[in-house]
């Protein structure tokens, strides 16, 4: 397929969606650093978390830039070894950890990044999804040309990649957040792929069997889950601070710098409260607006799946869709108290590097892909053929032997 | 894989619309609710406090402070900030070594106790050192201790303030409102840390309303003196309870009101008793036996029954319900006159002018019961409450007419027994009998010191006429006789000094007891010729043991007597 223009909307919307985080991370930035002063006596300035929120958007901007750049048979190469970089950077997060190295960063019990000196930190687990993600689309389409995608051919490889990431992630990382999302990649990719129906309800029952176990054999998730049922400790402080943030917010919102929520009340105000401090800012129509442009974002990733070249980037993009829509879902329905917390940030919106900068990637890949797209045009005329105006068929294939004349293609 | 992929489309905008149906429900219907817990949240309702009146005392005419405020500041710590080195300096030194409430190396074993008082009662200028220091994570609270220039002088006339803030017992609890003021409140709205934020465009600030600065009627000087007088006559009798109240029989004003033993309001928690808190003059009410006879003589002289000069036959004994009364001291009998009676306080002679009140020669009737029961309780104010600005007691008179054996419990209260009264109460009845008849309510207030300002509080006249000016003269004179006998002292030339004993029995258990008895004297002065310009009552007691009026109470009278024509510079009459 010749490339063309790729799809300018997911651009638009990506960067739209990365100024209004900058915006609010410029209103609250303050407050947090004050906060964090007054709580741990620390030094603080006024601007650091915008000054570092900057740089992470152009770092992400950058990444989307190379993403797109790259050509796609390169990427399509690197696929796997990104999944087995994941696999080497969690087990030896895991050693560090052990050892007690300082490489390794603890929060709460739980080792989930990797020190990289003034670099920041690394997540493995963000390798482990993306690698998961091209390495399966690969599988299914590869498997799909064979006719072999409901065999052990493909369910045994998918499976024990599959089983490996999540038991890292959830398991070793507790990182339940970025778990959902890979299940969400996983469940996606081998719907749209097209595992029979059967199978594919038997994967939805496996993952809910290992779901209820994961929550049962952890005290500390199932006591995620009893406070969201109940409505005591922590979590649903956090939750009913959002939903303050939000419900104060009205029709327009207080203004931006006018949060009081911020300035301490709602936890991770600036990470996964991005969301609920926007709505207290922006108001009903704020928050309209990124649930709308989000949407619109996701029917363009998903436009991509639709019109994709050939199957493996059809399943790219719908990998893509399903990490970005169910991040977005996740931590919103969190927000707004339809979902337990699970420590999920907002993609592109919440401060933080190495979440955005992966979402900016896969985004970046995501816009090459649009580059290569199956016009609708002939999308409705392959509609079309089977209908029954055979004639108006006929006479397009007539144009287009003429139009093709004295050229060789293909 | 486009009809799956549709699949999805659907799922997408069912997900979107949930989540733009929830946010219109949480933003839009139920905004208001949201606000309100925001509001509960975020706002911070500062008390600002207002400032407690302080106590003043008279020194002759001059108003000075007795009960006056000190700025004292709490110290405390938050670990978790707080940086050990700068603690050690500004904290744990020297100048503030008595104020330290732990140790220093305790402060940092909890980083997560993020308060934690090291210090209290600082003084302003301890205070102020630190502030110049400027510790991190260290932060003084201001607040409001009395002080007292006179140490335990009125104790419990002034009463305390607690730890709280709030007056107890004493002007301070009385008149606590007055003295409290109104605290004020500033409504902002603070971060998590309770820092308030410039964003409220609610913020509302309401002013405090000082206290009132309260200026007593008691004289320092003679409020001392008595106190003085009292505490040696304890020390000679040894005795362990006195009270003495001085008062300007003319207006009602008290000038000095001494109850002790006291205790030291600065450390009011170091007592063993409560009950030394409790102000006895004007809540205890007690019998004061024969220092009542004048109250039925008066009574007696109002109705025309009886003058100093009518004669009745005096028995040693009389017989009323079957239950036999004798008078203290036996005379024989004889025909005696009323002064005679109230001289050597002759209970039979007293229960001799209840009859009369009755229209009788012989029996105490229904009609002398209810004339002595309107002259003790509505004229002179006996058993019930006198309105002074103090809590008082109401004490007991009993009903003329209801309940069983009026006669014998009427004929005991012609001479103050079977019957519970305050001091206040009998001084208060005892100004009107000799004032010239006029009862004026008992006050402690003299006014209010406003910017250095003593402002008067308007007198309150006379509530009401209790006997003639006629009876009056004539009680004065029978009550100058009274002192007169059997007292071998002598009072100043050119002073007129009238007044009673009183010997109490007391009740215990329901009976009244053999061994334990009150002494009581009212006694009232001033220049011959003129109306008493003060009027005394003491009384003084120890459980267990006999009083005598005459040789324990009397003294204290004189003592203070002698001192107030001094003090008052009362000009000698002819």
């Amino acid at each position: 397929m010749r490339r063309h223009r790729g799809d300018r909307i997911i651009v638009a919307m990506t960067l739209g969606l990365l100024l209004a985080g900058l915006i609010i991370i410029y209103a609250i930035g303050p407050m947090r650093a004050n906060f964090l002063n007054a709580m741990y006596g620390g030094n603080i300035s006024e601007n650091h978390f915008f000054v570092r929120q900057l740089i992470n958007v152009i770092l992400s901007i950058a990444a989307f830039i190379v993403a797109y750049k790259i050509p796609y048979e390169k990427v399509k190469k690197f696929g796997k070894w990104v999944f087995a970089l994941g696999i080497v950077l969690s087990i030896g997060l895991l050693v560090l950890a052990k050892m007690g190295s300082s490489l390794a960063k603890c929060e709460l019990g739980a080792c989930r990044w990797i020190n990289i000196g003034s670099f920041g930190s690394l997540q493995p687990a963000e390798f482990l999804k993306f690698g998961l993600l091209i390495y399966l689309a690969q599988l299914i389409s590869s498997r799909k040309a064979e006719g072999t995608l409901n065999k052990s051919d493909f369910w045994l490889p998918a499976g024990v990649a599959s089983i490996v990431a999540l038991a890292l992630v959830i398991v070793i990382q507790k990182d339940l957040g970025t778990g959902v999302v890979i299940i969400a990649i996983i469940l996606a990719t081998i719907f749209a792929g097209g595992v029979e129906i059967k199978k594919f309800v038997l994967v939805l029952a496996l993952i809910l069997v290992g779901g209820v176990g994961v929550i049962v054999t952890s005290p500390h998730r199932m006591e995620r889950v009893k406070t969201f049922l109940n409505g005591d400790d922590a979590d649903s402080y956090h939750i009913e601070n959002a939903m303050i943030a939000i419900g104060t917010g009205g029709l327009t919102g207080v203004g931006v710098g006018n949060s009081v929520q911020a300035t301490g009340y709602l936890p991770e105000s600036i990470n996964d409260s991005v969301f609920a401090v926007m709505g207290e800012t922006f108001g009903f129509i704020g928050l309209g607006t990124v649930v709308v442009v989000f949407m619109i974002l996701l029917t363009r990733i998903l436009r991509v799946a639709e019109l994709g070249a050939d199957d493996e980037q059809k399943l790219i993009a719908t990998g893509v869709f399903a990490w970005i829509a169910v991040q977005m879902a996740v931590n919103v329905m969190a927000m707004t108290g339809l979902v337990p917390l699970t420590g999920i940030t907002l993609p592109l919106l919440s401060y933080g590097g190495t979440s955005m900068m992966f979402v900016t990637i896969a985004l970046g890949l995501t816009y090459q892909l649009s580059c290569y797209t199956k016009r609708e045009k002939d999308l409705n005329q392959k509609k079309f053929s089977n209908s029954h105006l055979r004639v108006g068929r006929l006479k397009a294939e007539n144009i287009a032997q003429r139009r093709t004349a004295g050229r060789t293609r293909k | 894989m486009n009809e799956r992929l549709k699949f999805l489309k659907i799922a997408l905008y069912v997900i979107v619309a949930v989540i733009l149906v929830r946010l219109f429900q949480i933003q839009i219907i139920q905004k208001g609710e949201w606000v309100a817990k925001a509001e509960a949240q975020h706002t911070l309702e500062n008390t600002i406090k207002a400032k407690r009146g302080q106590i003043y005392m008279m020194d002759g005419s001059e108003a000075v402070a007795v009960v006056m405020n000190e700025q004292v500041y709490t110290v405390i710590v938050d670990p978790m900030t707080a940086k050990e080195e700068e603690i050690k300096d500004a904290i744990f030194n020297d100048d503030l070594k008595d104020n330290l409430t732990t140790e220093f190396d305790k402060v940092f074993e909890d980083k997560a106790r993020r308060y934690f008082i090291v210090a209290k009662n600082v003084s302003r200028k301890n205070a102020k050192k630190i502030q110049e220091k400027n510790p991190t994570g260290v932060w003084l609270q201001e607040r409001t201790k009395r002080v007292y220039p006179e140490g335990p002088l009125a104790a419990r006339l002034l009463g305390f303030v607690n730890e709280d803030g709030e007056g107890q017992y004493g002007v301070e609890g009385s008149l606590n409102e007055e003295l409290s003021g109104k605290d004020g409140m500033l409504k902002t709205v603070a971060d998590v840390n309770n820092v308030a934020l410039s964003i409220g465009k609610d913020n509302v600030k309401i002013p405090a309303v000082d206290g009132k600065n309260v200026v007593l009627t008691i004289d320092r000087n003679i409020q001392a003196k008595a106190e003085e007088i009292v505490k040696d006559a304890m020390e000679e009798t040894g005795k362990d309870h006195a009270s003495a109240l001085v008062m300007n029989p003319r207006n009602g004003e008290i000038m000095a009101m001494v109850d002790l033993p006291g205790y030291d309001p600065a450390d009011y928690g170091n007592v063993s008793d409560a009950s030394v808190y409790v102000n006895g003059v004007v809540n205890d009410p007690y019998e004061p036996a024969s220092v009542c006879k004048a109250f039925t003589f008066a009574a007696g002289i109002e109705e025309g029954v009886m003058s100093a000069d009518t004669t009745y036959y005096n028995q040693d004994t009389i017989y009323i319900d079957g239950w036999p009364i004798s008078n203290a001291s036996k005379n024989g009998d004889a025909v005696r006159t009323m002064q005679y009676a109230l001289n050597w306080s002759l209970n039979v002679g007293s229960i001799q002018v209840l009859k009369w009140l009755g229209g009788d020669e012989n029996n105490i009737n229904e009609k002398g019961r209810k004339i002595l029961y309107d002259y003790y309780v509505n004229k002179f104010g006996l058993g019930r409450e006198t309105g002074i600005e103090l809590f008082e007691a109401e004490g007991l008179i009993n009903d003329p007419v209801e309940g069983y054996g009026r006669d014998s419990l009427y004929a005991n209260m012609t001479f103050g027994q079977n019957m519970l009264v305050t001091m206040i109460q009998v001084a208060s009845g005892y100004s009107a009998m000799v004032n010239g008849g006029e009862y004026y309510t008992p006050t402690v207030v003299r006014g209010y010191m406003e910017n250095g300002k003593l402002i008067e509080k308007e007198k309150a006249g006379p509530v009401r006429r209790a006997i003639s000016e006629e009876t009056s003269e004539e009680m004065r004179e029978m009550l100058y006789g009274t002192r007169d006998t059997g007292w071998y002292g002598e009072d100043p030339d050119g002073y007129r000094i009238g007044g009673k004993t009183g010997s109490a029995q007391v009740i215990r258990d329901g009976a009244y007891v053999m061994d334990e008895s009150v002494a009581t004297y009212v006694g009232f002065g001033g220049a011959t010729g003129e109306l008493p310009e003060y009027l005394v009552m003491v009384r003084i007691w120890k459980d267990g043991e006999l009083g005598d009026a005459m040789k324990e109470a009397e003294p204290m009278f004189s003592e203070i007597s002698d001192y107030l024509i001094d003090y008052l510079k009362i000009k000698p009459g002819d």
